[in-house]
């Protein structure tokens, strides 16, 4: 048997592939139903839509030879023997599984830059918003300003506004960047017709849309937009404000590494610093037995999550990867790597911080305590200005601010961010929390 | 049947569809603030809407902690905003 | 810059409390370290000043001296880090007399011991399992958060004169006719007539680049983390078989809960205790069994959710003692180093024995038991 972990695009594909060879697949996930992050319908919603969501859950619910099991949270994870265990959490009882392969597909989650009023009710994140949306039939608020950078906002801009909110988007980047990519495009001519797609529904809609800018402050329903520079420092601040009861404010993704992180799973950086797994040609981590695939080997969105998917699942049922597939995946990542450059996320932010500025927002610890850290108390990264703060250590462990940590940390210290902080800081030993007692109950013999 | 599930959050009354997460039912019903930090006892929302950053953190049937943008609502669920 | 008087490898509790000491009398000082500060064991420590888990011997008297000297290091350099005579709760779960047994020869040596039946204990910790009917009080067990308390001392060490090198790793210490005259760095040559080696639980690595040698090794400890509960506990309460356990050199797994709360409202729960080199890999078992230990103490915690766990490397000497002195081979190197499980309790006292030996002043105490020359005469 093999076990997958996440029924997202990546996840579903590597069970569809490694169905297809004859093998039983179990797939694992914390949510109720299966999809992911992207495709969680439970409302139909509105966007640009291949219809290739429906095959893959289609396959999930009725090949007999795949396993789905839901609302189940995999907590950590052990080597067994030649094979590995998993304890997953499942309705507050705690259950394990092994397998001797496992293949993971963990997703990902929004990256957020701190800002003035940033912790305000009404400040979320475009998945959040879109997760309300789709998972939940909920319009996040009436009139809601979509900002941050990358193509994610344009899906999630264009749902709300369909579905009757007042929208804006400010894009931090101009579009202008992606002349910087030629040749990804001209290898993904598939993403022409979304393009299309979106542009047409943003003027239809009216959604007004500003590029260069960025919302820099948010106070009393109203945001403070500045022109900002590739890099997001400020060019003009505060040049206009727009009112909004809600905020969605993202600036591409973060990898959820936890889980692999657990099992030994080699890491490292990706161009744009984002921890992600290292893998091979086959998606094999370079632990024995493991595969991952999706947004845990790098941001690159439902296809490129899709072909890894397969390929990793094709790997894990022993079969031979067509050069075919190896090519589709080639472009993909070339296009995966173009976001990359026409979206950056430069620490120019910094500028918009104010000293009381909230940055870990579970532990409430100020932009002026992190600094004061280093300026008085000698923290020279993340970890040692954790210690003396606290950032980083409340109920999310850092998965919202450790790497704005690590970054204001290093604009003290004027000193660049090391690898090795990086990939540090992505260290957790628990992906989800559990009762004491639930743990305790479960020792062995 | 009707799809509609009553629960109660700081011990008012509150109806949602039956699927939804605690968060999406109370902000469909205009209650965004779901608590108050401990420190700086300031309002809070959903932020992240899928589980990563605790933002949305509720007491349920007396279990603290729990994340309100994760859990479906059920019938006479209570959920209160405090420790 | 300025030639220090003595350099001071090593900015955690242990070597932050020396350059303190000896800054206090006179002696300009130059700390190195090849991290930032507390990036050692100091930044996995918990925080414990116990006299509690002492038996009577050296290690006691230095304890008790400590436990006072982190009360007059807090009026020297601010009330900063956090520290509390929050007091310590033994209980026994089965059978009270070892404990009880301990409690008085430790009342004899000057420890505030009070032994307490049931209803008193119930009053002291009202969350605690109701099978527990006695148990012994200690008033003088206190608590810091050791990582801020290091990093307040080397800031008022700079303040005072002395200087902070970070990011510089020790790769050879300089002697001359068995006579330390500096060390070698990444980051360059310091030269001073004393040098004290508190690297923990690397200290032999030091000793070795000096020509000498000091059997430290680590002993790897993990801790849970909870997510930030109402106060269920309102001393330090541990099991007596920790005492035990402390005092034990068995290489296996042991086990036994130390449980407290913290200011910022998350408990902690202590100390798993084996011996495995650097391994830092996680045994979730280690994990299960602290839980299970911990709610057998306080049944509320069973809904308490953990949030995280973590280990470090305490640095421990074969007797289980601290190494404090000089040594026995190379003049002017001093060690400090082998506090093992009580580093940061013991830090100011063994600042101030050094600084006293340093010094050729009489001390609080003979400090004999800890000298590094015992290990070369168990060979002999
Ligand atoms: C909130 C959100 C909304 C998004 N919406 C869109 C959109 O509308 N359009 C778009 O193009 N892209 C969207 N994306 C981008 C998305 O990352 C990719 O398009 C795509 O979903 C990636 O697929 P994946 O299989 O790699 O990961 P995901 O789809 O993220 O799937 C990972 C799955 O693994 C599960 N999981 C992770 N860890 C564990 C664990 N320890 N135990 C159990 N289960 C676990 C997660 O619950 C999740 O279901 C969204 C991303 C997010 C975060
Ligand atoms: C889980 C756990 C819980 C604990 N709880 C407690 C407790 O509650 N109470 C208590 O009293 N003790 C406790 N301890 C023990 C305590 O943490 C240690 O005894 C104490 O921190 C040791 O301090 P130190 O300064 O000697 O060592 P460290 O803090 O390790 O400092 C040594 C420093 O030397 C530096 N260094 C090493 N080699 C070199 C080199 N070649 N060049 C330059 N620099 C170098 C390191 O970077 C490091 O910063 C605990 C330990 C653990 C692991
Ligand atoms: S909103 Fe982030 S965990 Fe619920």
């Amino acid at each position: 048997m093999i076990i997958v972990v996440g029924a997202g695009p990546a996840g579903l594909a590597a069970a569809k592939s490694a169905a297809s060879k004859g093998c039983h697949v179990t797939v694992i996930d914390s949510q109720a139903r299966g999809g992911g992050q992207y495709w969680r319908h439970q409302t139909e919603v509105y966007g640009y839509k291949s219809n290739r969501s429906a095959d893959y859950l289609n396959e999930l619910q009725q090949n007999k030879l795949i396993t789905h099991i839901t609302g189940a949270q995999v907590w950590s994870a052990e080597k067994l023997g030649d094979g590995y265990q998993l304890n997953y959490l499942q309705g507050g009882v705690e259950k394990k599984i092994s397998a001797q392969k496992i293949i993971l597909t963990t997703g990902a989650y929004d990256r957020t830059l701190p800002f003035p009023g940033w912790t305000t009710s009404g400040v979320m994140t475009p998945g959040g918003a879109q997760s309300l949306l789709k998972g939940h039939g909920v319009v996040a608020g009436k009139t809601i300003v979509v900002s941050g950078t990358g193509p994610f906002l344009l899906p999630v801009a264009t749902a709300l506004a369909t579905n009757g909110a007042r929208v804006e988007i400010i894009e931090a980047q101009s579009p202008l960047r992606w002349a910087l990519s030629p040749l990804a495009l001209l290898l993904n001519p598939g993403k022409f017709p979304e393009l299309i797609h979106y542009a047409s529904a943003i003027l239809r809609l009216k959604i007004k849309v500003s590029f260069g800018s960025a919302v820099t402050g948010y106070n009393d329903g109203e945001v403070d937009i500045s022109k900002v520079r590739s890099n997001l420092s400020i060019r003009k601040k505060n040049v206009r404000s727009a009112p909004a009861d809600v905020v969605a404010t993202g600036w591409g993704f973060l990898p959820d590494v936890t889980l692999g992180g657990i099992l030994g799973c080699a890491q490292t950086l990706d161009r744009d610093e984002t921890v992600i797994f290292a893998v091979d040609r086959e998606q094999r981590a370079n632990v024995q037995n493991i595969w991952i695939a999706g947004e845990a080997t790098g941001i690159g969105g439902a296809d490129l999550a899709l072909v890894e998917g397969a390929i990793a699942g094709l790997s894990a049922a022993g079969s031979k990867i067509s050069v075919a597939l190896i090519w589709k995946r080639f472009t993909k990542r070339l296009f995966a790597r173009a976001l990359q450059r026409s979206y950056p996320v430069g620490a120019g932010w910094q500028e918009w911080l104010a000293d009381e500025t909230v940055i870990c927002r579970c532990e409430e610890v100020s932009c002026q305590e992190i600094i004061e850290s280093v300026q008085e108390l000698g923290a020279e990264d993340a970890r040692t200005s954790k210690l003396f703060t606290r950032a980083g250590m409340g109920l999310c462990q850092g998965r919202v601010c450790s790497r704005n940590v690590s970054d204001i940390v290093a604009g003290t210290t004027k000193c660049a961010v090391s690898r090795n902080e990086r990939l540090a800081a992505s260290n957790r030993p628990i992906a989800a929390p559990i009762s004491l007692g639930v743990l305790g109950d479960g020792i062995a013999g | 049947m009707s799809n509609d599930i009553s629960f109660f959050f700081n011990g008012e009354k509150f109806t949602g569809t039956k699927g939804q997460s605690i968060a999406a039912a109370l902000i469909a019903n205009g209650q965004r603030e779901l608590r108050r930090t401990r420190f700086g006892e300031e309002p809070r929302s959903i932020f992240c809407g899928i589980g990563i950053c605790f933002d949305c953190v509720v007491t349920i049937d007396g279990v603290a902690n729990q994340r309100a943008c994760l859990i479906e609502i059920s019938s006479d669920m209570k959920v209160e905003s405090s420790l | 810059m300025k030639s220090p008087d003595a350099i001071v490898i090593g900015a955690g509790i242990v070597g932050a409390s020396c350059a303190l000491s000896l800054t206090n009398a006179g002696l300009n000082v130059l700390i190195i370290d090849r991290g930032s500060v507390s990036s050692g064991t100091t930044g996995a420590g918990e925080g414990n000043i116990l006299v509690s888990d002492k038996e009577p011997g050296p290690e006691l008297t230095l304890a008790l001296r400590s436990r006072d000297l982190w009360f007059e290091m807090q009026e020297d350099v601010g009330d900063y880090f956090e520290l509390e005579a929050k007091g310590g709760v033994v209980v026994a779960r089965h059978d009270d007399s070892a404990l009880l047994n301990l409690a008085y020869h430790q009342r004899e040596h000057g420890v505030d011991a009070r032994v307490v039946g049931q209803a008193e204990l119930h009053n002291l910790e009202p969350y605690l399992h109701p099978e527990f009917h006695s148990g012994v009080f200690y008033p003088q067990d206190a608590q810091c958060q050791p990582m801020l308390a290091a990093a307040h001392l080397i800031r008022t060490v700079i303040s005072r004169g002395g200087q902070f090198v970070s990011q510089a790793k020790v790769t050879e210490v300089l002697v001359k006719d068995s006579q330390v005259y500096g060390i070698q760095t990444s980051k360059g040559k310091f030269l001073a007539p004393v040098v004290v080696n508190a690297t923990g639980t690397w200290a032999g690595e030091i000793a070795r680049m000096a020509g000498s040698d000091l059997p430290i090794a680590p002993r790897r400890g993990f801790i849970l983390v909870t997510e930030p509960a109402p106060q269920y506990i309102f001393h330090k309460v541990y099991d007596s078989d920790y005492v035990v356990n402390v005092a034990s050199s068995d290489a296996d797994l042991q086990t036994s809960t130390v449980v407290e709360g913290t200011r910022s409202g998350t408990i902690l729960i202590g100390a798993s205790r084996e011996r495995v080199g650097f391994d830092g890999s996680k045994n979730i078992e280690i994990l299960r069994k602290l839980a299970a230990q911990a709610t057998s103490l306080f049944p509320v915690l069973r809904d308490v959710q953990l949030l995280r766990a973590y280990h470090g490397f305490r640095p421990y000497a074969p007797d289980h003692l601290p190494v404090v002195g000089e040594d026995a081979q190379v003049k002017g190197l001093w060690h400090s180093a082998g506090h093992e499980g009580a580093g940061i309790g013991l830090a100011p006292g063994s600042a101030a024995l050094i600084t006293d030996e340093i010094l050729g002043r009489p001390s609080f105490m003979d400090a004999s038991a800890f000298s590094p020359a015992r290990f070369a005469m168990a060979k002999v």
